[in-house]
């Protein structure tokens, strides 16, 4: 075990190195008290009272930081603003980074040149409507996606993860650009020119794929000036002419971008482009199935209600003369029973006619005759006599009384005077 | 303005217009064929466009690219 302060001759450990190079820097006096000019960025004032940004200018940066208390900091003074600062160089032993402890700092100027340029541009773009045109629409499938950033970068390969895991076969052209530093600008511009070839159907037919329908522009986090290149007109311009739908998806979710402003669609990351225009592929496939599965069920229904229908309009034509029929019967025995009734009716009406002619009748009837004392007479052969004509004298002849008869004899016959 | 409807987006609409309208029911048994035939069509037309997303990947660098896109033009 190798105790603290024992002498060592093996390897020197990283710390102590560190803490040997701090002592070498904070002595020299060429790195006390200079002041300083550049840009501040990524300006950060902490609860505590410590204030960190780094101090850049195009050829270079540096990490700085003003402990709480030590100079009154001017309040205009933010992101993008040009300042002089006096400060002595220092270093941060646990983590081996370089900075500036600053004593005084002063505003130059409130917007720093970039961000001035960076507006100029937008004010520009908006003038020329470039910013109120209309946008392409993301393509719900894309049949053929280029992705232009950083070769082997943090951003493509989180891309390309979430890309495994969405729709792991989805064609795609990774175009590997510089992102940041002098050249980056120009290389963005070139990559997006070749995504603009890919997307032509006649080299796209060359070359057996489909054309290019999606470009995704972009690159992960980093200070302002490592995004810098996409707040250039040369990046923006080339975005507006693309015949193809392009995403800006640059930086982290609180960097806005000029090619955030004129791309087609903006994402707030490189991942969040990925997961806005890449579909899940299983998805997709349950969704068709499910809609496989409701038409079929569907259209089976339709069917089975239609054959339904047709049964029962068969049932009914069926059933329909034997409707008549049955009407008919019914007609015929109300007919029938309003027939009895009224026959009925009539025979009763007789019947009480003939009781009234019975009753006349049975006044005039031979027999009430011969109560009230005539009586009837009858040859022997039982012819009724009504006159004397043809009786003879000795003739027998049966007197009928109301309760019996007697037989006579006939004595002799005269007329009646007149008669004869 | 160049607005690209995708034809995938426009055979889902449909699908999903022919889907509700025979499920909502009602209709002769014609009509009903002719949905079914349609939303098939459709359905094929989907899974065709997904098969033909899929494809190789190109990882290229920006000089390579280059490189292929200039021999391609001669």
């Amino acid at each position: 075990m190798t105790g603290q302060g024992e002498v060592t001759t093996g390897p020197l450990p990283i710390g102590q190195f560190v803490r040997l190079v701090k002592q070498t820097v904070v002595r020299d006096p060429l790195f006390k008290n200079q002041a300083l000019r550049g840009e501040v960025t990524q300006w950060k004032q902490y609860a505590s009272g410590h204030t960190y940004f780094s101090l850049r200018d195009q050829d270079g940066q540096m990490r700085a930081v003003i402990w709480k208390g030590r100079c009154t900091i001017d309040p205009s003074i933010k992101e993008g603003s040009e300042v002089i600062v006096l400060a002595s160089l220092d270093l941060y032993v646990q983590r081996g980074e370089i900075q500036l402890n600053v004593e005084r700092i002063e505003p130059v100027s409130v917007l720093g040149e970039l961000e001035k340029r960076k507006r100029f541009l937008v004010e520009q773009l908006r003038n020329e409507g470039e910013l109120d045109r209309p946008r392409q629409a993301i393509p719900l499938i894309p049949q053929h996606i280029a992705i232009i950033t950083g070769a082997g970068s943090a951003a493509l390969s989180d891309m390309q993860r979430l890309i495994e895991n969405r729709w792991p076969g989805l064609r795609r052209t990774i175009i590997g650009v510089l992102v940041q530093g002098p050249r980056a600008t120009e290389e963005i511009v070139r990559g997006l020119a070749a995504a603009r070839q890919l997307s032509n159907p006649n080299i796209a037919k060359k070359r057996g794929e489909p054309p290019v329908d999606l470009v995704i522009v972009g690159r992960g986090g980093g200070s302002p000036e490592d995004l810098w290149a996409f707040n250039l007109e040369p990046v923006a311009r080339a975005i507006i002419a693309s015949p193809v739908p392009i995403i800006s998806a640059v930086g982290h979710e609180s960097d806005v971008l000029v090619s955030d402003l004129v791309a087609d669609l903006r994402a707030s990351t490189p991942s969040d482009a990925i997961e806005r225009v890449v579909p899940v592929l299983p998805e997709l496939h349950y969704l068709l199935d499910e809609f496989e599965e409701r038409l079929s069920v569907a259209s089976r229904r339709q069917i089975h209600d239609s054959k339904q229908l047709l049964s029962i309009l068969h049932a009914r034509l069926r059933v329909a003369p034997m409707a008549g029929l049955n009407r008919a019967k019914a007609n015929i025995l109300s007919l029938a029973s309003r027939m009895k009734v009224a026959t009925h009716q009539s025979f009763s009406l007789q019947a009480t006619r003939l009781a009234h002619f019975e009753a006349s009748l049975s006044a005039i009837h031979p027999q009430r005759v011969l109560e009230r004392g005539y009586s009837m007479t009858q040859t022997s052969d039982g012819t009724v006599l009504s006159s004397v004509k043809g009786l003879e004298a000795g003739q027998n002849i049966i007197l009928n009384f109301a309760d019996g008869s007697a037989d006579a004899e006939i004595k002799n016959t005269q007329f009646n005077e007149g008669e004869k | 303005m160049t607005e690209k409807i995708p034809t995938y987006t426009e055979a889902i609409q449909r699908l999903e217009a022919i889907v509700a309208l025979l499920e909502r029911g009602g209709m002769g048994l014609d009509e009903t064929l002719k949905l079914y035939e349609e939303g098939a069509d459709l359905l094929r037309l989907c899974k065709t466009e997904l098969a033909a997303a899929e494809g190789k990947l190109n990882e290229l660098q920006l000089d390579e690219i280059e490189t292929q896109l200039k021999a391609e033009e001669q």
